[in-house]
């Protein structure tokens, strides 16, 4: 069923699943770097916010629409921080994995103060009014044709996520996951391994940021905030690190249920959220997905 | 006496935890196609040896030297590249990945991300992770997580992992721990056959297994070499007897 007919006049709808999207590649990005190579990142949030507003900036100050121009631009900024970044933290030693969480966690706090402080960047009100986006000068004119942009660049980048994470190149950013000195044993150069994939991850967080911005209308500094890059993380431990669906749905799921719930139980429902990812890191640590394989090991356990 | 290149020179090697001086002026050399072994009882330093030859531990003072290139500030990395290849006393694999995962890591491990990415080299590694897996005696089990492998196959599967990459130094800490006498006999014959392209070091608790397989052996005790010889020396020294037969 074309997508048309179920938001048929439901703009609201649209705008829902075109979010949810748009959050689909930023938690990819989560889970790619994560979830794939164990690099512990708070700081998704500042690049997708970096995206965002290099986007909100561009379209509104000179006037740009061209959606392949803005994507671009983006992802030169994001690409540019992502690497200043991983240059900082994986180029030397061996660093923790809470001080990668550290550093990206500051990160997020920066850009956010920034973006709240800065008048360029429009203070608390952020930039409003950004256009529709456009393709080759034909201008986008409602919601459902932004969704069908995002729809397509979100699967475009699932696969290409698909296809790397099941190439030799995968089983490398697994092998710096679970032993990256071992890694290091057999020859791999760990550093190049992680700043890669810190960059990648970069610059699907700017891409999503820069889609956020002409999807929404408006960018504003929670985007780029500790909340935004804490519930990433939630949605990777729900969903569970090492599969590329698992957080996707967890992240859908959430998404559904958090703007109901947050009108039924606006101060209640973030401390809910806490709660579960406190509850799925301690007795759940492979997130929701595993729960079918826990179950089938212990009928197998029975059987024996 | 043939003359052989020298590919490994450790030269006064010591390493201090803390006050603990766990190596002690320690020197020993390893030419090409020769097997060296370790041997000395528990907490004299061997493991701690072999990780300043391997750059797990950088020495606090000494000297190393591959093919007559000074490594010992080297990293893993720089090591690895040099042809270094190394089994760790307790099998350190990966335990959520298959066999075949497990050997494909260490034989794609140099190669470039946009050969990985294109998964380039997959082809031609799938035939030597058959032809190593059935030279172990883990063909049955490719498919398998390796942390459902037995002690003794973990032990296999990371020499298999370390030889597959033709190394010219092959570092082996207690490469037989846990197995079987049936499985030791075996696990000599193929550190025999990758002698024919490495030299190789041999960490071992059992006279017995290293004498027949080994050049030459020397002794550490309490962090300091106490002697090198030929097996036959080694057996006969009474020096040795004192430090080591009499307490196993
Ligand atoms: N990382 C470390 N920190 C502190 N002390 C260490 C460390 N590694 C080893 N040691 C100490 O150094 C000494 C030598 O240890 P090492 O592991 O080299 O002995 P080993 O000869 O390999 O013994 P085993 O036969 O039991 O494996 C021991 O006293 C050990 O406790
Ligand atoms: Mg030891």
């Amino acid at each position: 069923m074309s997508p048309v007919l179920i938001f048929a006049g439901n703009d609201y709808l649209t705008q829902i699943v075109t979010r949810i999207l748009v959050y689909g590649i930023l938690v990819l990005s989560v889970e790619m770097s994560w979830g794939q190579t164990g690099i512990f990142t708070f700081g998704q949030a500042a690049l997708f916010g970096v995206g965002g507003y290099a986007t909100g900036l561009i379209a509104t100050k000179a006037n740009i629409t061209d959606i392949f121009i803005l994507i671009g631009l983006a992802l030169i900024i994001g690409i540019a921080i992502g690497m200043l970044i991983s240059l900082f933290l994986f180029s030397g030693r061996r660093v923790g994995e809470l001080y990668v969480a550290l550093v990206t966690l500051a990160l997020s706090y920066i850009c956010e103060r920034l973006a709240n402080s800065w008048t360029f960047l429009g203070s608390g009100n952020g930039v409003p009014g950004i256009p529709y986006p456009s393709i080759f000068g034909h201008s986008l004119g409602s919601n459902i044709q932004v969704f069908y942009l995002v729809l397509v660049i979100f699967i475009l980048l699932m696969l290409l996520c698909f296809y790397i994470v099941n190439s030799q190149f995968g089983l490398t950013m697994n092998a710096v996951r679970d032993d990256e000195e071992r890694a290091e044993f057999f020859g791999y150069k760990r550093p190049r391994v992680q700043i890669f994939t810190f960059i990648l991850c970069a610059a699907l967080a700017s891409i999503a940021g820069c889609l956020f911005a002409v999807s929404e209308g408006l960018v504003s500094p929670s985007m780029s905030g500790l909340a935004l890059s804490t519930t990433t993380v939630l949605w990777v431990v729900l969903g569970g690190r090492g599969t590329l669906f698992g957080p996707l749905i967890a992240m859908a799921v959430l998404q559904i249920f958090n703007t109901e719930m947050q009108n039924v139980l606006p101060s209640l429902w973030p401390i809910l959220i806490g709660i579960m990812l406190l509850l799925t890191m301690v007795f759940l640590p492979k997130g929701l997905s595993s729960i079918p394989n826990i179950i089938k090991s212990k009928r197998e356990v029975k059987t024996l | 006496m043939s003359v052989k290149r020298n590919l490994l020179e450790v030269k006064n090697v010591t390493k201090k935890f803390g006050s603990l001086i766990a190596v002690n002026n320690a020197s020993l050399h390893i030419s090409e196609n020769e097997i060296l072994g370790l041997l000395g009882p528990n907490g004299s330093g061997k493991s701690t040896m072999l990780h300043a030859i391997c750059g797990r531990n950088l020495p606090t003072s000494g000297e190393i030297t591959l093919f007559d290139q000074e490594i010992t500030m080297k990293n893993p990395t720089a090591r690895a590249a040099a042809g270094m290849a190394i089994k760790f006393q307790l099998a350190r694999i990966y335990l959520d990945k298959t066999v075949r995962e497990n050997i494909l890591i260490s034989l794609q491990a140099k190669e470039s991300f946009f050969k990985q990415i294109r998964s380039a080299t997959l082809k031609k590694h799938e035939e030597k992770i058959r032809e190593l897996a059935t030279e172990f005696q883990l063909i049955d089990y490719l498919h398998l997580p390796a942390k459902q492998l037995s002690h003794g196959q973990q032990q296999w599967l990371e020499i298999s992992m370390a030889v597959a990459v033709n190394p010219v130094l092959l570092l082996l800490d207690e490469p037989t721990a846990g197995m079987s006498p049936a499985e030791r006999k075996e696990t000599a014959v193929l550190i025999k056959k990758a002698s024919q392209h490495a030299g190789i070091l041999i960490v071992e608790h059992d006279l017995d297994f290293i004498k027949e397989l080994c050049d030459r052996i020397s002794v550490m005790h309490y962090g300091e070499i106490v002697a090198s010889g030929t097996p036959q020396e080694i057996e006969s020294n009474p020096k040795v007897r004192e430090v080591y037969l009499t307490r196993v």
